[in-house]
């Protein structure tokens, strides 16, 4: 077993930092997300391998909140057309959790699949080594073993970080992690350690047969009661490590400007806004539901899955406490209406 | 402070009698640290309504999901809400009787979400959080307007030092202040939970969802993010209530109360004693829905 001290973690991070951006968790001051390992300030920014999670999921860094595709010029009959160019540096996440890391496969999925391969995130995703860091200890709201993530064993990643007692196991599963691992072997040292045993989960709920029933439950009076609380923010979507809507939107002045992409989010009223003024989704019930809709039934028809990995940050976000455990536990519940 | 069972008692009473088709109120979530909005409609709903410390929500937001519909409904608001009720009032979004008002004197409540962050594994703190920020400083902790009181009258809480964090952004130089602007707004990942936890923001569409033309653009860099704030805070200038609601709900801890109350502070000054949504006068007009000819204008 390949293994390294606590006190070692920043020194691995400064190592694979040298031949790419490093992501790493941390709390920066009222923020708390994955940054740059070049942004880092030891006296304001906290590192947190030792806690759950951070607040923001990963998700930027492969599909940036706003991205921009193309600049234009028109110069009189001609437009002049540039395409943006992505940056091309290797990136790692470092000690991103299970959850985050099958968010990335769901992306991964819509982005590259089934037809339709998105250069854009194509080129961001080809850059990205994952080094996971297992879930021993889930938080009281985590529930990713309810909908299928394997918290030790996060398939995406290329390295798996096992916490153990003074330290971390260091385990590489694809030739992108074996070359990670050659870049800091003079840290790691052969050792046998014991692994913990997993700490059982607080919350659980059962998935199973729910994307059926959700067909018959379109019309059910459930959703105008359930959505009572929701404000209709964004926080839910933006929130989510695998809500990965976007809008396309044009910035310009006079003749020239530029194409971007953004996060959207089916909370919004412009997401669903048609052009002569109809709004399909008009209140919060409509959305409410679409949003539960695409992550347990719609997504699940397409891709096999639900688009919910459990991570628990919709739950403990939600200014006006909507729990998506609760809510899948009343769709199992609910009485189909005739 | 626990008032779930006079509110249940007053609710049986309202919905058995047919006088209110519907009570808002709140309901015990997952955790005991966690009270949600919860509408009763029925007496078989009675029994889930709760009203504890963590009754933090300013619930008369809500009432504009029904402003075109004619249910009558029973609200529960502390001090602060009671004050969104009023400015609804004012704004012509919802007529007096419809509403049952049950006021109660707020001697302070618990946030709900500080408490989920520090105890799911997302925050270095662990115990459960003291008084809710927005409590702090409580100008009105009795409701402005009821039909029912629930409670004995409560003092203001610090009211001499609402402005302090205010006095200390005008005391910096206009570098600073920028530096200091700057690094709050790049936070914003434009979730816009400010505008929908907030009571005074009743526009049917909201500026930030015009698209001819568009007049905030929709990335998220400092301009833009710059524009959505500023237009935001300027739109509240005589209107916050002083709820703290946009601020509790920030994913992004951006201290949107700092901004409100310099406006509260500004307006005060210019057009005051003014204070948004304290008593209601009918046909009384807040100071940025009138014009007055004695309006100073000596900034054009």
């Amino acid at each position: 077993m390949k293994f390294f001290k606590k006190g070692q973690i920043e020194k691995i991070v400064e190592r694979l930092a040298e031949k790419a951006d490093v992501f790493v968790p941390m709390l920066r001051g009222q923020q708390s997300g994955f940054f740059s390992w070049k942004s880092y300030d030891e006296n304001y920014d906290d590192i947190i391998f030792d806690l759950l999670n951070v607040y923001s999921p990963p998700k930027n860094i492969i599909l940036p909140q706003t991205e921009k595709m193309y600049s234009f010029d028109q110069q009189g009959q001609e437009t002049i057309i540039k395409p943006e160019e992505i940056p091309v540096e290797p990136k790692v996440i470092f000690g991103i959790r299970s959850c985050d890391v099958k968010a990335i496969e769901y992306m991964d999925e819509v982005f590259l699949t089934r037809t339709f391969v998105d250069e854009y995130y194509k080129a961001r995703r080809d850059q990205v080594a994952i080094v996971a860091n297992a879930c021993y200890n889930p938080g009281t709201n985590c529930f990713c073993k309810s909908m299928g993530v394997d918290h030790l064993n996060p398939e995406a990643a290329d390295v798996i970080l096992r916490e153990v007692e003074n330290g971390y196991v260091w385990e590489s599963k694809t030739d992108k992690g074996d070359i990670l691992t050659k870049q800091v072997e003079d840290l790691l040292e052969d050792q046998e350690v014991e692994l913990y045993q997993p700490n059982r989960f607080v919350r659980k709920v059962n998935y199973d047969g729910v994307a059926e029933k959700l067909k018959d439950l379109f019309d059910h009076p459930m959703w105008e009661r359930y959505s009572d609380p929701c404000q209709t923010c964004g926080i839910c979507t933006y929130m989510c490590p695998t809500c990965y809507c976007f809008d396309v939107q044009v910035k310009n002045w006079g003749d020239e400007g530029y194409r971007f992409r953004c996060w959207d989010s089916c909370m919004y009223r412009e997401y669903t806004l048609m052009a002569g003024g109809h709004n399909p989704r008009e209140a919060a019930k409509e959305r409410f539901r679409n949003r539960f809709l695409h992550k347990l039934q719609f997504f699940n028809e397409r891709y096999g899955t639900p688009l919910c990995t459990g991570c628990g940050r919709c739950i403990v976000t939600c200014p006006a406490g909507v729990d998506i455990i609760r809510m899948i536990e009343l769709i199992k519940e609910a009485e189909p209406s005739v | 402070m626990n008032y779930t069972e006079q509110i249940r008692e007053i609710a049986s009473r309202l919905l058995e009698s047919g006088q209110v088709d519907m009570v808002m109120a709140w309901e015990k979530g997952a955790f005991d640290y966690q009270s949600l909005p919860y509408v009763a409609r029925s007496r078989e709903d009675i029994d889930k309504i709760i009203f504890d410390d963590y009754s933090v929500h300013n619930l008369s937001t809500s009432l504009l999901r029904y402003r075109d519909s004619n249910e009558k409904i029973a609200i529960v608001v502390k001090g602060c809400d009671s004050r969104g009720l009023i400015r609804l009032l004012e704004d012509n979004q919802i007529s007096r009787d419809r509403l049952y008002i049950i006021g109660i004197c707020c001697s302070g409540v618990l946030d709900p979400l500080q408490a989920m962050i520090n105890n799911s594994g997302f925050s270095r703190a662990k115990e459960t959080p003291g008084p809710a920020a927005k409590c702090a400083t409580c100008i009105q902790p009795n409701p402005v307007i009821y039909d029912e009181l629930i409670g004995e009258p409560q003092e203001a809480r610090n009211p001499g030092e609402r402005f302090e964090e205010v006095n200390e952004i005008e005391n910096m130089t206009v570098q600073e202040r920028r530096e200091f602007f700057e690094d709050i707004f790049s936070r914003c990942i434009r979730c816009y939970a400010c505008r929908q936890a907030c009571v005074a923001c009743d526009c049917r569409t909201c500026i930030f969802e015009e698209t001819r033309p568009q007049w905030v653009g929709r990335e998220t860099s400092i301009s833009d993010n710059m524009m959505y704030h500023m237009v935001r805070s300027m739109h509240m200038a005589g209107r916050c209530i002083d709820c703290g609601e946009c601020e509790r709900v920030c994913p992004m801890g951006i201290p949107l109360m700092l901004i409100n109350r310099k406006l509260i502070k500004e307006v005060d000054r210019l057009y005051g004693p003014y204070e948004a949504g304290m008593v209601y006068v009918e046909g009384q007009k807040p100071p940025f829905s009138v014009y007055d000819e004695k309006d100073p204008d000596d900034f054009i």
